[in-house]
């Protein structure tokens, strides 16, 4: 099943490198990423995953990451954003 | 104007920090050089997981951050499984590597490798600090994260242009890390299923003890009369005399425990995660059983079991609230009867040593201020089943990694964290060696620790294994080629004698417990005997296979 994400990080080199390392052990695969420096030096990543797997068993370990601020998992409507701030 | 380096040692002082382990080397001199003379107390291991593993131990033995530094390249790189190992067990640790110079970062220079890129998989966070005025907000961000929370361990990667820049020493002013909180409405929740529940049990977990929480469980326990079960890491959460208390649950535990948890239909579930090796097959584990989660680490609530009530929040604040009195008179006898029909038998006819008898004994005689720090493998299941512990910093295992070679340096850590107690180290012949080298720390030291050596001359766990599930083909298992291990130990000025027979037992542990300063003993333990009961891969806890009549 795909789901979207769309996580708010602090800029630092490898921020990049953990969030794809976690999403790849618990086993989610990226179809698509992309990422932008925000205006407040912060970062934006919108990343879609596919995987058997419950989308929260992914949210709740990139949530955990320290330079991870935000992490949404966006429901398939795309209606309303479901926000798990940290 | 001070160097970086002199200003790493002032934040460890400034945060508590007395003792740290390591080993110098090339790109960590600058740190090494500002130590010298400093009022840091550090302990020379002969190998950098030897270092970190004693400060995973000082660590678990004392609930303080425990502090280890590493060069660069192979220092950094043999720092790794110990990391990974307190990453597993959530032991708060800060780990200082030394790094190439940034000028020639990525230019696979002497000694360079990624350590920050090795870090990701292996610790709560890392950092390579390439700035000299982050060096100090990084490393009292370390300790915060180090210890916040659920702890884990930190890596501040510190290049030698940085140890070796100047800055003017100041304290940063850190935000203050929010902690989740319980909400109200959970609580309430998890007071109605308590209340409802005719068979509810307590899963406890190594959680209770990281959050120093075991006031509160023990009260929370007195109040309820809640029947108990406790992971590896959980043991000494509860004391062993409590009524209900069943011991260890999972693919080793008792089983009491094991039946108690199948046929339970609430499980309180405190800091524990549901580990494989505590549940057995998934999807039976405890069917009846409606579950409440109280972690401190929201991503374990629903990670392997949906809980009806999942609390994210600070054990000794949730605890309390849950405190009532229950009515399951009925069940609570049900529980005492199940512990008393599955008691441990400790009669074993024969000559030999048996194990497990041992393991008791010691535990029975040990003072008041004790730790036992173990191994992996056979020894450790049995002490884990038949030792029992005042508190869960008595009891030092590598729980989830499962890292031989573990035991020997934790228990130097455990001995410098708690100079005035008894530190026993359970090993067995093949974990022992893994790590042998820190016998030096010992000697250089005079540490007393206390070394009980199990020696089935097997790696024993695995070659239970082979003959139970693999046609008894016992490929690269057999020891018996091993050292002399108490002439081994005398090289090291460790006095110790080996003993072989039942009634060699109570002397030869009174006489190891007596000793002034460290101590061997030896032990050719009855081989034949294999770790009991024990549940087979991928059965259902219920499952458990006993000893068999026949033996090997």
């Amino acid at each position: 099943m795909r789901h979207s994400l769309e996580l708010t990080m602090q800029q630092r080199p490898e921020v990049l490198e953990r969030v794809l390392r976690v999403t790849r052990h618990r086993g989610f695969t990226v179809t698509q990423l992309q990422m932008r420096i925000n205006e407040d030096a912060s970062l934006s990543l919108d990343i879609m995953v596919d995987a058997e797997r419950a989308i929260e068993l992914l949210s709740n370990q990139l949530n955990k990451l320290i330079d991870v601020t935000q992490c949404r998992v966006i429901p398939a409507a795309a209606s309303s954003h479901n926000v798990c701030a940290q | 104007m001070i160097r970086g380096a002199d200003a790493v040692i002032k934040v460890l002082a400034a945060h508590g920090v007395t003792t740290v382990f390591g080993y110098p080397g090339g790109a960590i001199m600058p740190l090494y050089d500002a130590l010298y003379g400093a009022p840091v107390e550090h302990l020379l291991s002969r190998h950098e997981q030897g270092a970190a593993f004693a400060a995973v131990g000082y660590a678990r033995a004392s609930g303080k951050t425990g502090v280890c530094f590493a060069t660069s390249g192979p220092g950094a790189t043999n720092l790794i499984t110990s990391l990974a190992d307190a990453l597993l067990d959530s032991v708060p640790l800060v780990a200082i590597t030394g790094q190439v110079s940034t000028s020639v970062i990525g230019t696979d220079a002497f000694q360079e490798i990624d350590v920050l890129g090795m870090s990701l998989s292996c610790t709560k966070h890392s950092f390579m600090v390439t700035r000299i005025d982050e060096l100090i907000p990084t490393l009292y961000q370390a300790f915060a994260i180090a210890a916040s929370g659920r702890p884990g361990p930190v890596l501040v990667d510190i290049p030698k242009d940085i140890q070796l820049a100047e800055l003017e020493y100041r304290t940063p002013l850190l935000a203050i890390a929010t902690e989740p909180r319980a909400e109200a409405g959970d609580v309430e929740a998890a007071r109605r299923l308590l209340a409802q529940a005719r068979q509810p049990i307590l899963y406890v977990g190594g959680g209770v003890g990281m959050a120093g929480a075991v006031e509160q469980l023990r009260d929370l326990i007195r109040v309820t009369g809640l029947p108990s079960v406790a992971t590896l890491k959980g043991l000494g959460a509860i004391a062993h005399d409590t009524p209900g208390y069943l011991g260890m649950l999972g693919m080793h535990g008792g089983k009491a425990a094991n039946l108690a948890v199948q046929d339970c239909d609430l499980l309180l579930v405190v800091g524990a995660r549901f580990d494989d090796r505590v549940t057995g097959k998934l999807a039976s584990f405890a069917p009846k059983a409606k579950v409440i989660h109280l972690d401190i680490d929201a991503a374990e609530l629903g990670k392997l079991r949906r809980a009806d009530v999942a609390i994210a929040g600070d054990l000794r604040q949730i605890l309390p609230a849950l405190a009532m009195p229950l009515n399951i008179t009925p069940w609570q006898a049900e529980v005492e009867h199940l512990a008393r029909k599955h008691r441990w038998d400790y009669r074993h006819p024969g000559k030999l040593i048996y194990a497990p008898a041992m393991l008791r004994r010691l535990a029975n005689k040990l003072p008041q201020d004790s730790v036992v720090s173990c191994d992996v493998g056979q020894h450790q299941m049995w002490v884990a089943q038949h030792m029992w512990f005042r508190r869960p910093e008595d009891h030092l295992s590598s729980a989830g990694l499962g890292t031989m070679g573990f035991g020997l340096p934790a228990a130097i850590g455990a001995q410098m964290a708690r100079p005035g107690a008894t530190v026993v180290l359970v090993s067995g012949d093949g974990s022992f060696m893994m790590n042998v080298q820190e016998l030096t720390t010992i000697k250089r030291r005079r540490l007393p620790v206390k070394i009980l050596l199990l020696d089935n001359q097997k790696l024993g766990m695995v070659k239970q294994w082979q003959q139970l599930f693999f046609e008894e083909r016992y490929s690269e298992t057999d020891l018996s080629d091993n050292p002399d291990f108490v002439l081994m130990a005398s090289a090291f000025d460790i006095p110790g004698r080996s003993i072989t027979s039942a009634d060699e037992v109570e002397p030869a542990l009174e006489q190891m417990l007596t000793a002034q300063g460290p101590y061997l003993l030896h032990v050719a333990i009855d081989d034949a005997f294999n770790v009991w009961p024990l549940v087979p891969p991928g059965a259902c806890n219920s499952e458990m296979m006993d000893e068999p009549e026949t033996r090997t």
